[in-house]
């Protein structure tokens, strides 16, 4: 919805209430709402119109006009976006029988002299602090969504790289607890289900590549960890912070495990262009169920050749999937993982990410500068990483250390705009920033918990 | 915001319950303080509606124009193999409708299960109104695990029918595993059977619970077993003593038949506690002479034990086949739930017992604990209980036709929810045109066999040698099992997408119809619509509902 824009709740409490608005707005495609402090024309206005059966109608509309109406106050008429034919037909198939009861009180009385019907005139702002706050965890969830995205899977869990099959599982069982789209049911918006169930299906995914041995040890493979034996992290954080990814492709995954029917294809987790950021965990569904495809890659063409059955395709196709970034792919045969799938744009620095950097900055010192952070000296390590950047002013490492170290300092000094703001251009700078990720994610994660919290005490108040 | 019920709509009782002030589930009772309402629907010949115990007794003399075992027919097709079992034993006419789909014919009249069921949820939402003192539009209803999508939007449509909005559909197993509370053990995975033998039907689900997320293992069962047999056969065993003393053949009388089978099930009832009953009916029948025949027998529980031991055998081999689909040893199971009021038979629970090689639970009351734990999912759904949360999962395998009738499966059966999959898919012949994407959903390898849910086209694709042109097909499945299918051609990014509500067999507009009809005749009797009921699904603006009239959802 456009910045600006008002949202209200109608509920409807019977099917008469219904008839009425129907009747007097919506078949006119207008809709007055009483307002004391009317918006200025041209705003935006977005209505769910909940029905006796507790389902919603979302309407869409602008506010067209000023009215003041003797009977149903000051107020203002919006201009409505045509309904959904559908919804037309549902409705009107659900009055046709209460037609009978109120034919007589819409034909027979006007509308100025119907005293009850002002008992149903929407006030605008009625419900406006709990519309207000639902579009605060709409927007929370979202921004949430989008740092998860950007989240390995053990990022995404908040479990170590060693993590237990039962760790697994009860960060897990937390998550779902906290995303199930089952525990936003009680707001009612449909909106809002539909976010977390996105989030819910990030954590999902996950979930599945984490439990499975197979998938995990792709997992661990894609982001630089070889044998779950290695490094034990410290016990008292969850993460592990592991070793910076060289900037270079990630180790090619068996393109035949991800898709076996369609060999040599490279891009095989495409990211869709929809899709804000492109690290999607699109391969996991894929590679999980990979076996089951083993009729082959063949969709039926049509009732008459419906008989074949494509062999799978034997050429590469030209396109490839990473097509956002002119200029920049994979050597041939690579296949980029799911994980080292994240937004690459021109933007990201000089140094793509099939051009190894010069090695001036030697992993050994970026390994001694986040010690320096997990100990909570930022200051040192923020000098640190400035005299990287210094000796090598094209390193990602460096440059995305020098933000991830301002915005730490930033959350410290509890300006937490502009910490957000540091750790998104850390990753901007340096995708696999694990720490900038993470960091991210527990940032928006507080805030959606905030606004859930907020959100639950204003209908508490509202709704007894 | 009116609260939300859980509702146990039975093959042979149904129940309801609440979740309290202090978050505690309780059964709400009719006002004769009947806790289980028998799902018997009946019609006598002036149109007047009786429902549960005062239907189930108009069985005797009506029983061509009463109904009972609808969910056995809801969201079927006639031809399917248990509903023609179902067809030939029971003393009403079950049809069927231009689709296919079983429908009951009751003076005359074709009535369809959803409507049976309305008429069962209508009385299971007066008798909560009438507890409660306030209106309830909004319901959990619970369905067996291996109900699929039509099953499953059938009974939903029956609510809609009966002005209940059914916010979820619950698996039973699952609704019992959570009033027993074992999502609260927190000792990480556990594995849990859920044995559930009702009056008609007998269910067993071996279910994993991992930090208030259950999972179904496999489930398995026998539609054709539950307390009416063990009644039944010493019903039959009665009715023969009569004959061999007194030449009367009481199965020619139906009243009298259903005095003695009464008798029989309290008998039975009794008998889970004590060794012995007495069966007293004075004036059952006349013998050839006229002389009244005052019925008098005791009745022991090794009398129904001798008459009942191979059933008691059936029990075993559907339990033995669901461990072996779990992939479990029977004793890995590490407790068993049981659920129906037959568990409570010493003889059932000793074979649950040495199946599972372990006590059962038997903690709470087995006829209601599956309202009960829908009602404890209808509170956390309402916020009013922070307990679990459940994750359910398809019930059977989604996929796509291929090739010729092969079946790709896209998404697994207990696949959770809601989940997306995405998958990437070529064509077959050079310079192919168009691809029609259709999915169907069922756990055979056979397309034909599974259930068409809808289909996609995408068209307009460029030309290119077979198996060039890539289409990635995306499938989400949301928590209300609507599917969103979006076929995408990978070179020009053309796409098609649909969204799939799943089908009971009718559609929008016939439900609406029959509400409407319903209306329009108590109107003529003067009763005020909100005392029947009927509510209008409505889609949000993104999502698009195969239409009414749509051609495609009427054919068979």
């Amino acid at each position: 919805m456009a910045e600006g824009a008002l949202s209200i709740k109608l509920r409807c409490a019977s099917w008469q209430q219904l008839a009425t608005i129907y009747k007097r707005d919506l078949s006119r495609s207008r809709m007055f709402l009483r307002a004391a402090a009317p918006p200025p024309i041209g705003t935006a206005v977005h209505v769910d119109l909940t029905l006796p059966s507790g389902t919603v109608i979302a309407l869409e509309g602008t506010v067209d006009s000023h009215l003041q109406d003797p009977q149903r106050g000051s107020g203002v008429e919006l201009a409505l976006a045509p309904l959904a034919a559908s919804s037309v037909w549902l409705i009107e198939s659900a009055l046709a029988s209460e037609q009978r009861r109120i034919a007589t009180p819409v034909r027979g009385v006007p509308i100025a002299g119907a005293h009850a019907l002002t008992g149903i005139v929407p006030t605008l702002g009625e419900n406006a602090e709990v519309t207000a706050a639902e579009q605060e965890l709409i927007k929370a969830l979202m921004s949430e969504a989008e740092s998860l995205k950007k989240l390995n899977p053990f990022l995404v869990l908040g479990v170590g790289y060693e993590a237990s099959d039962a760790e697994v599982r009860a960060a897990f069982g937390e998550l779902t607890k906290r995303y199930h789209p089952d525990r936003f049911a009680r707001y009612e918006s449909i909106e809002l289900r539909q976010v977390a169930a996105e989030i819910f299906i990030l954590i999902r995914d996950a979930y599945r590549r984490l439990v499975d041995a197979a998938a995990r040890a792709q997992v661990l493979q894609s982001i630089g960890r070889t044998a779950p034996a290695t490094a034990p992290g410290p016990a008292t954080r969850t993460v592990a912070v592991p070793p910076r990814r060289p900037p270079s492709v990630p180790p090619a995954r068996g393109s035949a495990r991800v898709m076996p029917h369609v060999p040599p294809l490279p891009g095989v987790p495409v990211p869709l262009p929809s899709s804000s950021s492109g690290a999607i965990p699109s391969a996991i569904p894929a590679s999980r169920s990979a076996p089951v495809a083993a009729p082959g890659a063949a969709l039926p063409v049509d009732k008459s050749g419906a008989t074949a059955i494509a062999p799978g395709a034997s050429r590469p196709p030209i396109e490839r999937s990473l097509r956002r970034v002119p200029g920049e792919g994979p050597p041939p045969g690579a296949v980029a993982s799911p994980a080292a799938l994240p937004e690459r744009r021109p933007a990201s620095g000089p140094f793509s990410q099939t051009q190894p950097a010069p090695t001036l900055v030697e992993p050994g010192e970026i390994d001694a500068l986040d010690d320096l952070i997990d100990q909570g000296r930022l200051d040192e390590a923020l000098a640190g990483y400035r005299l990287l950047g210094k000796r090598a002013p094209g390193d990602r490492n460096a440059r995305a250390g020098i933000e991830l170290c301002e915005g730490l300092l930033a959350l410290a000094a509890r300006d937490r705009l502009e910490a957000a703001q540091r750790f998104e251009t850390a990753l901007e700078i340096d995708p696999s920033n694990e720490r900038a990720a993470r960091e991210l994610a527990e940032m928006r994660r507080q805030a959606t918990n905030e606004r859930k919290g907020l959100l639950s005490r204003l209908m508490g108040k509202k709704e007894p | 915001m009116s609260r939300i019920i859980g509702i146990d709509l039975g093959t042979t009782n149904s129940c309801v319950a609440v979740l309290d002030d202090k978050g505690q589930p309780r059964i709400l009772a009719a006002a004769d303080g009947e806790r289980i309402i028998p799902s018997w629907v009946s019609w006598s010949a002036n149109g007047q509606i009786a429902v549960g115990a005062r239907a189930r007794r108009q069985g005797v003399t009506n029983a061509a124009a009463t109904v009972f075992g609808a969910k056995r027919l809801i969201g079927r097709k006639v031809n399917a193999d248990d509903v023609s079992w179902f067809a030939r034993l029971a003393p009403f006419r079950i049809v069927a409708a231009p689709n296919g789909d079983a429908w009951v014919r009751v003076h005359g009249q074709p009535i369809s299960p959803q409507e049976v069921a309305a008429h069962l949820l209508r009385a299971v939402r007066r008798v909560a109104e009438d507890a409660l003192g306030e209106p309830v539009t909004r319901a959990v209803v619970t369905v067996p695990a291996y109900f699929d999508d039509a099953q499953r939007q059938a009974t939903r449509d029956a609510g809609q029918i009966a002005g209940i909005d059914v916010i979820r559909i619950l698996n039973e197993p699952t609704a019992a595993a959570l009033a027993y509370g074992a999502h609260r053990v927190r000792d990480g995975r556990r594995v849990i059977a859920v044995f559930d033998l009702g009056g008609g039907t007998f269910d067993i689900s071996i279910m994993s619970v991992d930090n208030g997320i259950f999972e179904v293992l496999a489930t398995g069962g026998d539609s054709a077993l539950g307390g009416e047999d063990w009644d039944r056969r010493v019903l039959e065993r009665l009715a023969d003593e009569v004959f061999d003393r007194h030449r009367v053949d009481l199965t020619a009388i139906p009243m009298a038949m259903s005095r003695l089978r009464e008798a029989c099930e309290a008998a039975k009832k009794a008998l889970s506690v004590d060794r012995e009953a007495r069966i007293n009916l004075p004036f059952l029948a006349h013998d050839p002479q006229g002389v009244p025949i005052n019925y008098e027998r005791a009745v022991t529980r090794e009398l129904f034990e001798t008459q009942t031991r191979d059933l008691l055998d059936r029990l075993e081999a559907p339990c033995r086949r669901a461990l072996a689909d779990a992939g479990l040893a029977a004793g890995e199971v590490e407790e068993v739930l049981l659920v129906g009021g037959m568990t409570r038979w010493p003889a059932v629970q000793d074979t649950v017992e040495r199946i599972f090689r372990k006590k059962p639970s038997k903690g709470a009351n087995p006829d209601e604990v599956v309202a009960l734990g829908a009602a404890q999912y209808a509170g956390i759904l309402a916020g009013e209980s922070d307990d679990a949360a459940l994750l359910d999962v398809t019930p059977h395998d989604l996929g796509i036709r291929v090739g010729d009738s092969q079946f790709a499966v896209v998404l697994p059966r207990n696949t959770m929810l809601p989940v997306r999959a995405r998958r990437l898919f070529a064509t077959t012949v050079d310079n192919q045109k168009f691809v029609t994407i259709e999915l169907y959903q069922g756990d055979s390898a056979d397309v034909i066999r599974n259930r068409k849910l809808g289909q996609v086209v995408l068209d307009d694709l460029p030309p290119g040698p077979a198996g060039t042109t890539r289409v990635e097909l995306v499938i989400t499945v949301n928590v209300e099992s609507i599917l969103s299918v979006t076929a995408r051609e990978i070179k020009t990014g053309r796409a098609a997408s649909v969204t799939i509500r799943p089908s009971g067999g009718l559609s929008q507009r016939e439900i609406i119809e029959i509400i409407t009809r319903r209306r329009n005749e108590h109107a003529a009797l003067g009763v005020p619509p909100e005392a029947i009921g009927g509510t209008v699904r409505v889609t949000t603006r993104d999502q698009v509902i195969s239409k009414p009239d749509d051609p495609d959802d009427r054919k068979p």
